[in-house]
């Protein structure tokens, strides 16, 4: 006798038509605020934008004056700061026909990892260099440098603006005070970090504060090896005392790592997990309970979600299949292929 | 998957135990003179293997801004027109004495096959199982007057006799692997046996050995008289495997991580005249989180190689060592799903420094995109020639023999990277 198919779960995401397809692959993809642009930090070194006011989503142009991989992006109304993996940092206001208003080439010396944006007023950036700095969010001068000797993985300002959250490759995040850099408090989740022979694996992928400011997500995997990094997916949940509250663990190690987080306003965290080959997934997790209330999603090595601002939608970048092989792997066309990540909108769940 | 030889742990009792346990056949040269003579000479061998496959688009050949460049920014070397990865600063700096070749291309793509092919150098199919470079280094150019053995392989993790590498040669020709950079278990003699009964002991082996032997195939019994001889050559230089006795300011140059100890040990070695040290580093393969784990790799090597270049120009020992940078493969040009790079042996890079080699020298090319070799391609057969001709054995008047069977010491239907050969 054949077991009995679950019902489908009638409150589980949907695909909302059909994936954008850019012909690269994404690091990050964020909703403007006013929900009508999305915009997507790309390995060709462009920032891809796309109209999705409308039915369809329209394709408009797109960001350019970054070098390696746009690594990460923050907006504050329609001013957007991206940087890169050279080092550089961008503004651009992305209604305006020549969007660039200010950049800085050298913001860090290479890798710059995240940025993070206290609207009207100031941006944060952390790099491989070691280094937080701030700048002013108008004309992008420099007023704040903060040496942290390790490579910084992530920033997050605190919703007040009065200091942020800096996680390092070693499972280590610092509270700063802004504008002065005074370490306010550390956090310590270590288990994000492993040295596996001679590399050092993992550490603070993501941070995120809850809306209310008295959360703090900090996010990345439990590494079991280096090479080909096989790692359960972590998240700890801090209160602002430093005191761990709660935690959601992946199943196994290959689920990778947590690649991105948005926080929806009904109290609940969205999540992406890197996977390994064709695996990944995105998933969504109210802070105190044992498991997500939703999990899957079907997509492989997922890299991003962004949550629209109505808190109905949600976008999630993957990759398109068959990503991985040894040797001179063909196309039907005969030519050596380039992934790219697909972008898919769902429905957000309700929460009951 | 890594897949990586496990090698068994080693006292002394298993590491004597080991080397007679082999019955390949013993090779010979074709003249002991020119073997002599190249003895006179101290050539020597730096032979860093990278286990898994070093990236060729984050070290030797970046190419920034293209669709499979990665992150990285390249870097201006020493050398005008020359740029390398970031990752590798203090490389660049020594550009001057390095040779790259950006056109190597080979024949496999996986780690079990891809290792042996091309440590042995991928010759044509005679039947025969070819010695790696170490052995055949050791062979060909013999022990120098060091009084250590030729061929020494320092490696994390265990270490062992591994016979294996000496394929027809024999036993005899075989790698002393210290794992992790130490001298075999138990191999001084115990505080409780005076030196006369140790003396006694060996008498009472020796005579013991010459019965063995006359029962028993001459390699069976060579490979562990050479055993117990290198035992004893390693007894009197136990001072080398202590590292904490350098200046400081040697162990921050070439770092406190494995690669780093391990190659501040092979330049202990090769002072001490060891033809061919090989030092192993594993978890290069790095299928997942690559460009983060190129960030943390490939500094560690960069440091600890440019040091130990520096240190044998320092002291006028690179017109003697060959030093040689390589893996089984390169990783692919695509960036798959989880931010990895896969097996790639159809264009990547090695790099050379050191005797016979002419420095500051980038040799062939791969296209714009880094996804096909866009010059003559060099295989590993066309490597082993250039290293020869390096070390100043002509592949062309130097043979091995194998019980008779003249066989050639690298791919006969290939040629030496001209373009890099001083």
């Amino acid at each position: 006798m054949q077991p009995k198919k679950a019902p489908p779960d009638a409150n589980a995401p949907k695909e909302l038509g059909k994936p954008l397809v850019p012909t690269t692959q994404i690091n990050r993809i964020r909703f403007s605020p006013d929900g009508k642009m999305l915009v997507a930090a790309c390995f060709d070194g462009t920032v891809k934008r796309w109209d999705v006011s409308g039915k369809e989503p329209v394709e408009l142009p797109a960001i350019t004056g970054h070098n390696g991989w746009v690594t990460s992006l923050a907006f504050a109304g329609n001013a957007l700061f991206s940087t890169d993996s050279w080092g550089a940092i961008i503004a651009s206001d992305v209604t305006a026909k020549e969007p660039k208003s200010w950049g800085v080439e050298n913001a860090h010396d290479g890798w710059a990892r995240g940025v993070s944006v206290v609207p009207g007023s100031d941006v944060a950036t952390c790099g491989k260099d070691g280094f937080v700095r701030l700048w002013n969010l108008t004309d992008g001068k420099k007023f704040g440098e903060f040496d942290l000797k390790a490579d910084v993985l992530s920033v997050c300002f605190a919703p007040d603006g009065k200091s942020l959250f800096a996680g390092d490759l070693f499972g280590i995040v610092r509270e700063l005070e802004v504008p002065s850099g005074k370490v306010i408090r550390t956090f310590e989740a270590k288990e994000l970090h492993r040295l596996d022979r001679i590399q050092d694996v993992g550490g603070v992928k993501n941070l995120m504060v809850s809306a209310d400011g008295k959360t703090l997500f900090v996010a990345g995997a439990e590494p079991k090896s280096g090479g080909f990094v096989q790692c359960v997916p972590l998240m700890i949940a801090f209160d602002r005392s430093g005191k761990r509250l709660s935690q959601y663990k992946g199943v196994n190690d290959n689920e990778g790592y947590i690649t991105d987080l948005a926080w929806h306003p009904d109290g609940y965290v969205i999540g992406t997990t890197s996977g390994q080959p064709g695996q990944g997934k995105f998933f969504f997790w109210k802070p105190g309970e044992a498991a997500p209330f939703f999990s899957g999603g079907k997509l492989p090595n997922c890299h991003s979600v962004a949550l629209h601002p109505k808190g109905e939608i949600v976008a999630v970048s993957a990759t398109n299949a068959n990503s991985s092989g040894n040797g001179r792997v063909k196309d039907k066309g005969g030519d050596y292929p380039a992934n790219n990540s697909p972008i898919q909108m769902w429905s957000v769940p309700k929460i009951v | 998957m890594l897949c990586t030889p496990i090698e068994h742990s080693l006292s002394r009792r298993r590491f004597l135990g080991a080397a007679g346990g082999s019955a390949l056949s013993l090779g010979g040269l074709v003249t002991p003179a020119i073997a002599e003579k190249l003895r006179k000479e101290r050539r020597q061998v730096l032979f860093v293997w990278l286990d898994g496959g070093m990236s060729q688009l984050e070290s030797w050949d970046p190419k920034p801004n293209t669709p499979f460049g990665g992150p990285f920014r390249p870097i201006q070397t020493t050398v005008p027109g020359i740029q390398i990865s970031e990752l590798l600063p203090q490389s660049a700096k020594l550009m001057k004495h390095l040779a790259i070749v950006r056109s190597v291309s080979t024949q496999d793509n996986s780690h079990s096959a891809g290792v042996d092919r091309i440590n042995r150098g991928d010759p044509k199919n005679r039947g025969v199982v070819y010695p790696y470079f170490g052995s055949a280094v050791s062979k060909l150019v013999g022990s120098n007057d060091s009084g250590l053995p030729s061929y020494i392989w320092v490696k994390p993790m265990n270490g062992g006799f591994i016979y294996k590498d000496a394929g027809f040669l024999g036993p005899k020709y075989g790698a002393l692997a210290l794992g992790d950079g130490k001298p075999p278990e138990n191999l001084l003699r115990p505080k409780e046996i005076t030196t006369e009964d140790d003396d006694e002991r060996n008498e009472l082996r020796k005579l013991l050995d010459t019965k063995y032997a006359e029962q028993r195939r001459k390699e069976f019994t060579e490979a562990n008289t050479h055993a117990f001889e290198m035992a004893a050559q390693l007894q009197k230089k136990i001072e080398l495997f202590d590292l904490s006795k350098l200046p400081q300011k040697d162990q921050d140059r070439y770092g406190s991580h494995d690669l780093g100890r391990h190659m501040l040990l092979a330049r202990r070695l090769l002072e001490e005249g060891v033809t061919f040290v090989k030092v192993t580093s594993y978890g290069w393969d790095t299928h997942g989180d690559h460009f983060n784990g190129a960030a943390s790799l490939h500094p560690k090597f960069d440091r600890p190689f440019a040091a130990i270049i520096e240190d044998l120009r320092d002291r006028g020992m690179l017109d003697n060592v060959l030093v040689i940078a390589c893996a089984e493969f390169g990783r692919t040009p695509r960036i798959n799903g989880h931010i990895g790079r896969d097996h790639w042996p159809e264009a990547w890079s090695v790099c050379m420094a050191g005797r016979g080699i002419k420095g500051g020298v980038v040799a062939g090319k791969t296209n714009d995109k880094g996804t096909e070799v866009a010059t003559d391609p060099v295989d590993i057969g066309g490597l082993f020639h250039t290293w020869y001709k390096a070390l100043g054995i002509d592949p062309k008047e130097t043979e091995f023999r194998n019980g008779g069977q003249p066989l050639p010491i690298a791919h006969e239907e290939m040629k030496p990277v001209k373009e890099v050969l001083a």
